[in-house]
């Protein structure tokens, strides 16, 4: 006796599907066959790239546990300040009766130092703004 | 279906089992040009990654057409109605090349008149070579239900070639 289904079956099973045209063999040949796709190259490239700053930042953690660094010392090269600037204003009344004249004072302080070692040098430079009130007498 | 070997060289797999790939992409795209591009995402994530993984390659290939299908259809989905009246040729690609034996091309005509739900089940059976309980892994429906579906398919397939036959 036979299966009726299976004789539909064996008779599908005959039927051939129409095959992908060669455009689809491109296809997948631009996506299979290529060693790296532009995106893996970048991803490789990135890969490598962090794998050797890993390695640095890790030598460079090591070895600076090990090795003791020399304390550079400075030595004071260079010192300046500059001619003050001076601002006289109209005098001023003051709570008490008295007269007084504003003035400004302005400056700036420079010292150098420097480590011959290390061949570096430290500037500390600073700015000085000063408002003082001269008392004037009154006759 | 053999297995796909690490050594095998995908154009010699392809070329023996990308035909029938396409017929099972077919069942749920609604283009040719749609199947094509299913089974290019499906066949290259599947040679890539998923054929050294254990188990059957044909439920693995399936599962990856299946996924790739679905996809396509949701971004689809939100394209123009005018895209999807285009690209709806059911009705006049053929998905078999042609036969000599009237009976052969009498069934190949009566497979695509089947509805949807029976004729998924009958392309997974025959050319996806699964068995019930993968073809039910594979829609999410019960074994009993995928071979009930089957049964019916089979039953519509004989009265069209009956009648077909008589004309």
């Amino acid at each position: 006796m036979t299966d009726p289904d299976h004789d539909i079956e064996q008779a599908l099973a005959s039927l051939r599907p129409r095959a992908p045209g060669p455009a689809m063999e491109d296809r997948l040949a631009r996506e299979l066959d290529a060693p790296s796709s532009r995106r893996g190259v970048i991803i490789a490239w990135s890969s490598g790239l962090s794998a050797i700053a890993a390695a640095l930042v890790a030598a460079f953690v090591f070895l600076g546990g090990i090795v003791e660094p020399e304390a550079p010392t400075y030595q004071l090269v260079h010192v300046e300040q500059t001619r003050p600037d001076v601002q006289v204003f109209h005098p001023v009344r003051m709570d008490d009766g008295s007269y007084a004249r504003p003035m400004r004072v302005r400056w700036q302080d420079t010292t150098r130092w420097e480590d011959a070692r290390s061949n570096t040098r430290l500037i500390n430079y600073r700015p000085n703004d000063q408002l003082t009130l001269l008392p004037l007498e009154t006759n | 279906m053999p297995d796909a070997h690490a050594d095998q060289d995908w154009r010699a797999w392809f070329a023996e089992h990308g035909a029938r790939l396409r017929l099972i992409a077919r069942q749920w795209t609604r283009s040719e040009a749609d199947a094509d591009d299913v089974v290019q995402e499906a066949f290259v994530r599947f040679w890539k990654h998923q054929r050294h993984l254990p188990g059957n390659p044909n439920a693995l290939v399936v599962t990856s057409i299946r996924r790739a299908a679905l996809d396509l259809l949701r971004r689809s989905d939100r394209r123009s109605v005018r895209e999807k009246v285009v690209g709806d040729d059911m009705e006049t690609v053929t998905w078999f090349e042609p036969e000599a034996d009237p009976r052969l091309a009498a069934l190949a005509d009566s497979l695509k008149l089947l509805p949807a739900e029976q004729r998924e089940v009958v392309v997974l059976k025959v050319w996806g070579d699964l068995t019930f309980d993968e073809i039910g892994e594979q829609l999410s429906i019960s074994p009993n239900t995928a071979a009930s579906r089957w049964r019916y398919a089979m039953e519509a397939l004989r009265k069209h070639i009956t009648a077909r036959t008589h004309d």
